[in-house]
This record gives C-alpha cells, sequence and structure tokens, in this order.
C-alpha cells in the first residue's frame, strides 16, 4: 500500500483507489458519526430509543439502522403482567423490573422470553423503560391471542398492540 | 515480486477468507441448539406484529435465511473459486441482511458481528483479482480493524449512561443469579454490599477498555491491534458467559487477518 503511514492519509488512499473499499468506509464514517452524535444530540439518542422498543416510524428507518452496533447499550427495563398496566401497580414492587442488556422487546420477541409469557395463551401486557443519559422512553404493548378457538391448537398466535410510547426528559 | 512470493501471497489471501469464513461458521453454530429451540418456540408462537413485513415474521423464512447463511458460509470456506466465493460472499451477506432484521433474530448480536465480517468477505472477495496479495493483504487487515474498532466503540458509546457507570446494569444481569463461575464464586465470597461494588469497578473497566478499543484499535499497527482485538474478544465471553463467543468468534477470526501481513518470504512489514 503505497501511501502515507498516517491512519487517516491510508483512508483517503484506500477510499480513492477501491470503490467497494469507499463504500464500506462510508457506511462506518456514517455509523461512527451517528455513535459519536448520540451523548449529545438526544435526537440520535432518541432514534435509537425507538429502535430498541420497534417504535420507529417505519420499518424501513428502522432496518437502515441494524448495521450500527449496539451490544449492552442504554438502560433497559421490562415488565410483563397479567393485567392492563395500572391494575396491578398496588401490589407489584417496583423493584422487580431488573435492567436488561439491549433491545428489551426481546422480552416477548425472541426465544426463550417469548416461549416463557407466551406459553399460557393469555392476555399479557408489557411495559418497557429506556434510559439513556437525560432522555427515556416508556413503551407500553398488549400481547393479545388472536381468537378463542386456540385453546386446542398447538399453535398460538398472538396479536401485538401498541399502546403508547412516551419521551420523558429527566 | 517474483512468482513465488505471488504464490504465497495467494495462499495467504486465501487463508485470511477461509478463516473469517470459519470464524462465520463457528459464531452460527455455537449457540446452535438454541436456534433449535427458538425454532420451535417460533413455530408454535406467532407474534403477528404490523411493522415487520409478514416475510420478516416468519419461521419459514427465518430458516431458509439461516440454513442458507451456512451453506454461503462453508463452501466459501473451503472453496478457492474466486467466483463461487463472490456469489457465496453475496448469497451470505443477504441472508444474514435479513436476520438482522427479522422479527425473531433482530436483538441476536451474533448475526450483527457475523455481518460485519460478511461485509469484509464481500469486499475481500471484490479484490482478488485486482490488487496484488501482498498489498490486498495489508488493506484487509486494516479494514478488519477498523471493523472491529466500530463494534467495539457501538459498545462503549451505549454505556456512556450514568446506569452502566454505576455497575448497576451489569450487577443485575450477571452478579445477581448468573449461573456462570466467575459470579458463582464471587456471590459465595462476597456480600450483595462488596458484590455492588465489584460490579462498578467491572462495568467501568468495560466502559474504558470499550472506549479505549473503540477509538483506538484502528490506528495501531497490524499485529499489535490483532493480539489486543483477539485478547480483549475472548476476555469478555470467558469473564462473564461463553454464550458470547457466537458474538466474537467472528470478530477473533477477523482480528485474526492482522496476522497474516507478515511472512517472511513476503519480507518484514512496513508498518
Amino acid at each position: 500500500m503505497h501511501t502515507g503511514t498516517h491512519p487517516l492519509q491510508k483512508l483517503i488512499h484506500l477510499a480513492k483507489t477501491d470503490k467497494s473499499m469507499l463504500s464500506v468506509l462510508i457506511l462506518i464514517i456514517g455509523i461512527v458519526s451517528w455513535l459519536l452524535l448520540t451523548p449529545f444530540a438526544p435526537w440520535f439518542a432518541k432514534q435509537s430509543m425507538q429502535r430498541f422498543h420497534l417504535q420507529t416510524n417505519s420499518f424501513l428507518g428502522w432496518s437502515c439502522q441494524f448495521p450500527i452496533p449496539s451490544m449492552y447499550n442504554f438502560a433497559n427495563r421490562y415488565k410483563v403482567e397479567d393485567y392492563p398496566p395500572g391494575l396491578t401497580a398496588l401490589w407489584i414492587d417496583e423493584n422487580d423490573e431488573r435492567f436488561i442488556n439491549h433491545f428489551p422487546t426481546r422480552c416477548f420477541t425472541f426465544a426463550d422470553a417469548r416461549d416463557y409469557y407466551l406459553s399460557h395463551k393469555q392476555n399479557r401486557w408489557i411495559t418497557l423503560e429506556t434510559s439513556y443519559r437525560e432522555e427515556k422512553l416508556v413503551s407500553k404493548y398488549h400481547l393479545k391471542p388472536k381468537s378463542a378457538d386456540q385453546e386446542h391448537s398447538t399453535q398460538t398466535v398472538f396479536e401485538l398492540i401498541r399502546l403508547s410510547s412516551t419521551f420523558e426528559h429527566e | 515480486m517474483n512468482s513465488t512470493q505471488l504464490a504465497s501471497g495467494q495462499k495467504q489471501l486465501t487463508l485470511a477468507h477461509s478463516l473469517v469464513q470459519m470464524g462465520i461458521l463457528i459464531s452460527l453454530l455455537w449457540k446452535i441448539s438454541f436456534f433449535i429451540y427458538a425454532n420451535e418456540v417460533y413455530e408454535t408462537k406467532s407474534i403477528r406484529d404490523l411493522f415487520f413485513p409478514d416475510l420478516l415474521q416468519s419461521s419459514i423464512t427465518l430458516r431458509a435465511c439461516f440454513l442458507g447463511t451456512i451453506f454461503c458460509t462453508v463452501v466459501n470456506a473451503f472453496s478457492t473459486n474466486r467466483s463461487l466465493q463472490r456469489s457465496c460472499n453475496v448469497g451470505q451477506l443477504s441472508g444474514l441482511s435479513l436476520l438482522c432484521v427479522h422479527q425473531g433474530t433482530y436483538n441476536d448480536m451474533t448475526f450483527l458481528t457475523s455481518w460485519w465480517c460478511a461485509v469484509w468477505s464481500w469486499w475481500i472477495g471484490n479484490r482478488f483479482d485486482i490488487d496484488p496479495p501482498r498489498e490486498l493483504l495489508k488493506k484487509a487487515a486494516f479494514l478488519a480493524r477498523l471493523i472491529v474498532s466500530v463494534i467495539f466503540l457501538g459498545g462503549a458509546v451505549g454505556k456512556w449512561t450514568s446506569e452502566y457507570w454505576s455497575g448497576q446494569v451489569l450487577y443485575d444481569i450477571y452478579f445477581v443469579d448468573k449461573d456462570y463461575w466467575t459470579f458463582n464464586y464471587l456471590r459465595s465470597n462476597y456480600n450483595p454490599e462488596q458484590l455492588k461494588w465489584i460490579a462498578l469497578c467491572y462495568s467501568r473497566l468495560v466502559i474504558i477498555l470499550e472506549t479505549l478499543a473503540g477509538f483506538g484499535l484502528w490506528l495501531l499497527k497490524d499485529r499489535v491491534s490483532a493480539w489486543l482485538s483477539i485478547l480483549l474478544l475472548i476476555l469478555i465471553p470467558l469473564s462473564s458467559n461463553l454464550l458470547l463467543f457466537s458474538v466474537t468468534g467472528c470478530l477473533i477470526a477477523l482480528s485474526s487477518v492482522g496476522l497474516l501481513t507478515i511472512k517472511p518470504n513476503l519480507g518484514i512489514d512496513q508498518y
């Protein structure tokens, strides 16, 4: 590689001489810019929170964010209840909500959690809370078994209803 | 460059490409029993969500993408035919892209790190017959450490928040009841208050290391960067959860590309 020794000189040389590399570098620069703006510009943090809650305005907008690495990102908590939120607040201890690593929606979409919470073919109400610095997003969902004739079926279909999603500034 | 050096360079390139393919394969197969179980769950408990297109809620799509990606990866790892490798790279990248946005797998970072390795493979596949081997190896090592840096940076930035800095998040996830040797040992030897302090130190160490790796790995020389990345990527699952090797396995292979740039018959590394 006949370039200067400085990494930025290498980057520029690579981008000039290799179109495939240029496309990967554009992607990387876009992602790094997004990441570095996240702590300082609330808009970026909010987009990521909506992404983690599957609340982005469009699927296309959500899927465009998938290359952004998000391992163990933000402070995420969830609560799954048998009754609509509020009805159980008198006896459910807030401390029951523990942190999970990323994408709190995994508590009902991902394998083991889906199996655990959806085994009884009954309604579930889910509250997700994600915080990042001064921003917080709280979203509520209802998972509703689709029809009563599922009682004897081995396959259960649930309908996901989004009840609310609200940002709070702390 | 004489013909011996050229042939040796080609061998190194093939080795680098196969190594990354093997890494992706290990990542995909590391928790295969979990994926088989997940497949059964998705088959019996489906969630209709208008947010996802039907295709990306279907367990058939999931199976096809997962198996198709494995097929492409296996062929890719053992093939030396450049055009077949290029086709497999495209198939693999497509399969992993769909897995990254499927309702059943979007949150599993195994597919995201594998996707980044597939991007690297797609790029090198496009350059096999264009760049001289030695130059391509240097570029491949540079892109590999750039990708690993971005992944660390993504982990770091998401933790720059008080809940991680206080150790509370990792305390809840690992220290309270995670059944793993490090946490079992700590729980049996320390009280909850001491555990919280250890979690705070652990969490801050993770944040600092990820931040340094995110900003610094790509600036280092090939071999130094490769060894540091490999060390970190092995330490993360060893200290917290062996299942995380599915996330880091392919990145360990990708980082190893930096070790292939120096070969005695290619001359001393210039960087």
